[in-house]
């Protein structure tokens, strides 16, 4: 009996010690959320004040939207950007990470260098990438033009433009998932190794059955990572190519926010952004529950 | 000798003499430095005039005991910001640029000040400062409908054509293009020569590509601004898109389609693109820019005329004070001060600033002086375009509310076309639709066909 009211005492004690955060959690993330939803039902247009609080027809936004040729094209720029972003870094970080799973002093200054990209700001990372694709100042075009061949100008070419974003992307965040895989490499338990060995298992044979199946878990919260962030890609559009040309790399979000900040629909916009919000929480359950969580130690 | 006896009745009458005297005199007039311990805050798009004035601002400070702070951002950076700050109403700001594009929609929502209230206050505004010395064309886009001031301007931007190398034309046997066909085939004869491209444009092509819409016969709405019904994809519309995307294909430098105002300018500057028709403050660098190498082989003329007519396009930018400042009677003396005649004339003088607004000022001594570029009377040409947009009204699309939506639209079609990935018909049918799908989310009534 003065266990269990103990235990109760403690439970309260935790409450209350817990509550503040909550609160001013529950203030800076569901309050803005519960506001955008609201705002989702309103036709909201920065320049008819009249339009704040109007819910006369509070489905009108999401009525509009099947028929905006302009968001269908941006939806599946969407899925094509986070497709081969995602796909790339998870790639060439997880090869990296083998490549520097090794203890040598070389190798670890060399891991330093690979993190560079990720640490710097997206800005600075958006203007490296348009000097380089910018033809009259690019030392890439100059060298290419050197040795006597001639590339397009990548940011206005509409087969290239996405590509250009892609591979800036990647360069900025395949470390990332480098440094992730190349973390949990380090805690494989060396038996595993030992005894695929002893079993005469090839190099190939046991990076496809002993190294991946452990690094599986961590691979898909690498992933998890890198698809939410590839849904929230905007310092490269904005500065490299502003969607363009034409609508090429038009993705939602920054769909979005023209409609927003350039055309003040905020009840429109908000509506896309509450349907993206709702995507990105539905993909990442069901990849989560197609994959599986937390299995690579079994 | 006697001293003065000063009683209590005299202290009582000076006392109220000073008082009467202080109500009778203008209040600003009255103090020495009347905006002391005040700071002003203001904004603008980056351009060569708040450059220049930034240099005086000493002064201004020194004479009303304010401190200035005045922020200067990229052209589409400070129009997202300001439009945002402006409908919120909110005081951040003081003075800011009222930007010719956003001019209708932020009149139209009620964010700006009306400054006619300032003008007509004798004890605000000295009638010396002569506000109707400036240029209606330019002052149009400031005023609503019943002729109410929003702002005063500091720029008109009058579009002209610059050829940076004309020796070049000349050795190939053409003269400066009057018209769409001569431009081609001016272009055609000066393509890949000493490796420079015909020609030149920045992104904006819903400022660039309207001359050349409306000279082959197109409008962007149906009968601005009462009818906003868009127009984008008429017989006309289709081939001047189409045409003006070959323009840019065929005779521009790789890359254009992302070019920046001060891109295309450098790319001319450094001689590497001939042809560009764009408003005069880009133009002008070419002959006084200290890195330019085509300061002896610059040429300018009007725009190039349609077969349906010239309309070369004409703007203007102006300074307003946002209806949510706390500090409009500094903002108003900030305003009175920076583009009073003595301060522009001073800066057309010292910089041979080009696109001053006031009437005086640009029939001055000193404009013409500053404005004859390697041997040119580019003065009169100003004068000719700004005459030609204000009698004829054909701009009225552009300080719409409704435009920047539109315009990005026409943004879009213009590179779809350019960049192949659609035909003219076919994008700019696209762009029509897209128009339309904005333009009825704002509200805007439009034509049932």
């Amino acid at each position: 009996m003065a266990r269990g009211g103990a235990t109760r005492a403690r439970d309260r004690f935790y409450a209350l010690c817990v509550a503040p955060s909550l609160a001013v959690l529950a203030v800076i993330t569901l309050a803005p959320a519960i506001y955008l939803l609201v705002t989702s039902f309103t036709p909201l247009d920065l320049t008819r004040p009249e339009t704040a609080w109007n819910f006369a027809r509070p489905f009108e936004n999401y009525r509009q939207m099947p028929a905006d040729s302009r968001l269908m094209n941006s939806l599946w720029v969407q899925a094509k950007l986070s497709f081969w972003t995602v796909t790339l870094q998870l790639l060439i970080g997880f090869g990296f990470a083998l490549l520097l799973n090794m203890r040598s002093r070389f190798l670890e200054a060399l891991r330093t260098v690979f993190l560079i990209p990720m640490v710097l700001p997206p800005i600075v990372v958006a203007i490296i990438w348009k000097v380089l694709y910018t033809p009259d100042i690019s030392p890439l075009h100059w060298g290419t033009t050197l040795l006597g061949f001639t590339v397009p100008a990548l940011i206005t070419h509409p087969d290239w433009a996405l590509t250009a974003i892609i591979i800036a992307d990647t360069w900025q965040w395949f470390p990332f998932t480098m440094l992730m895989t190349l973390a949990a490499l380090q805690m494989m338990p060396q038996e595993m190794v030992d005894a695929a060995k002893v079993d005469g298992a090839s190099a190939w044979q046991m990076t496809w059955h002993v190294t991946l199946p452990f690094l599986k878990g961590v691979l898909l919260v690498a992933g998890l990572f890198r698809l939410i962030d590839s849904i929230k890609a905007f310092p490269l559009i904005f500065i490299l190519t502003e969607g363009g040309p034409g609508s090429v790399t038009e993705v939602t979000n920054y769909y979005s926010f023209l409609q927003a900040f350039n055309f003040s629909f905020l009840g429109y916009s908000s509506a896309i952004t509450v349907v993206m919000l709702a995507a990105t929480v539905l993909m990442s359950w069901a990849i989560i529950r197609l994959v599986g969580w937390g299995q690579h130690g079994d | 000798m006697s001293e003065p006896r000063t009683g209590r009745r005299h202290l009582l009458l000076g006392a109220s003499a000073l008082g009467l005297g202080a109500l009778a005199a203008p209040p600003v007039l009255g103090q020495a430095r009347p905006f002391a311990g005040q700071t002003l805050n203001g904004a603008a798009f980056q351009s060569t005039f708040f450059e220049y004035l930034r240099a005086f601002f000493p002064e201004f400070e020194e004479r009303t005991g304010a401190k200035l702070n005045f922020n200067t951002q990229a052209f589409p950076v400070y129009n997202q910001r300001t439009d945002l700050e402006l409908s919120t109403r909110g005081s951040a700001l003081d003075v800011i640029n009222v930007t010719f594009i956003y001019s209708g929609r932020w009149i139209g929502a009620g964010w700006l000040t009306n400054l006619s209230e300032f003008v007509n206050d004798r004890n605000r505004t000295d009638p010396a400062w002569d506000a109707a010395d400036f240029v209606s064309g330019a002052q149009s886009a400031m005023q609503d409908a019943r002729g109410n001031t929003y702002g005063f301007a500091w720029e008109a931007g009058a579009m002209l054509m610059a050829a940076s190398r004309a020796d070049l034309i000349d050795q190939a046997g053409k003269a400066m293009p009057t018209t769409f066909d001569e431009l081609i085939a001016a272009c055609d004869a000066v393509q890949g020569k000493e490796n420079m491209s015909a020609f030149v444009a920045d992104q904006l092509h819903h400022w660039n590509w309207i001359p050349y819409l409306m000279g082959h016969g197109g409008k962007v709405f149906r009968d601005p601004p009462g009818n906003l019904t868009p127009e984008l994809a008429t017989p006309q519309a289709i081939r001047a898109a189409g045409w003006y995307a070959e323009l840019l294909s065929k005779y521009g430098p790789s890359g254009v389609l992302s070019f920046s105002d001060d891109q295309a300018m450098r790319t001319q500057i450094a001689g590497r693109a001939n042809f560009r028709t764009q408003a005069i403050t880009w133009l002008v660098p070419l002959a006084k820019h200290a890195d330019s190498t085509v300061k002896n082989t610059v040429r300018y003329a009007l725009m190039p005329a349609g077969p349906q007519g010239n309309f070369p396009g004409s703007n203007s930018h102006g300074l307003g004070i946002p209806v949510g400042s706390r500090r409009k009677e500094l903002a108003w003396e900030f305003i009175k001060w920076a583009l009073s005649k003595e301060m522009l004339n001073r800066i057309v003088e010292t910089r041979g600033y080009p696109s001053v607004c006031r009437r005086s000022v640009i029939t001055g001594e000193a404009f013409k002086q500053a404005m004859t570029l390697n041997g040119q009377d580019v003065a009169s040409l100003y004068l000719q375009v700004l005459e030609l947009g204000g009698r004829s009204g054909y701009m009225k699309y552009r300080t719409v509310p409704v435009f920047p939506q539109v315009g990005d639209t026409i943004n879009r079609g213009i590179a779809r076309i350019a960049t192949r990935q659609q035909d003219a018909q076919a994008s700019m049918r696209q762009a029509q639709q897209d128009a339309i799908q904005v333009l009825q989310r704002a509200g805007v009534t439009l034509d049932a066909n």
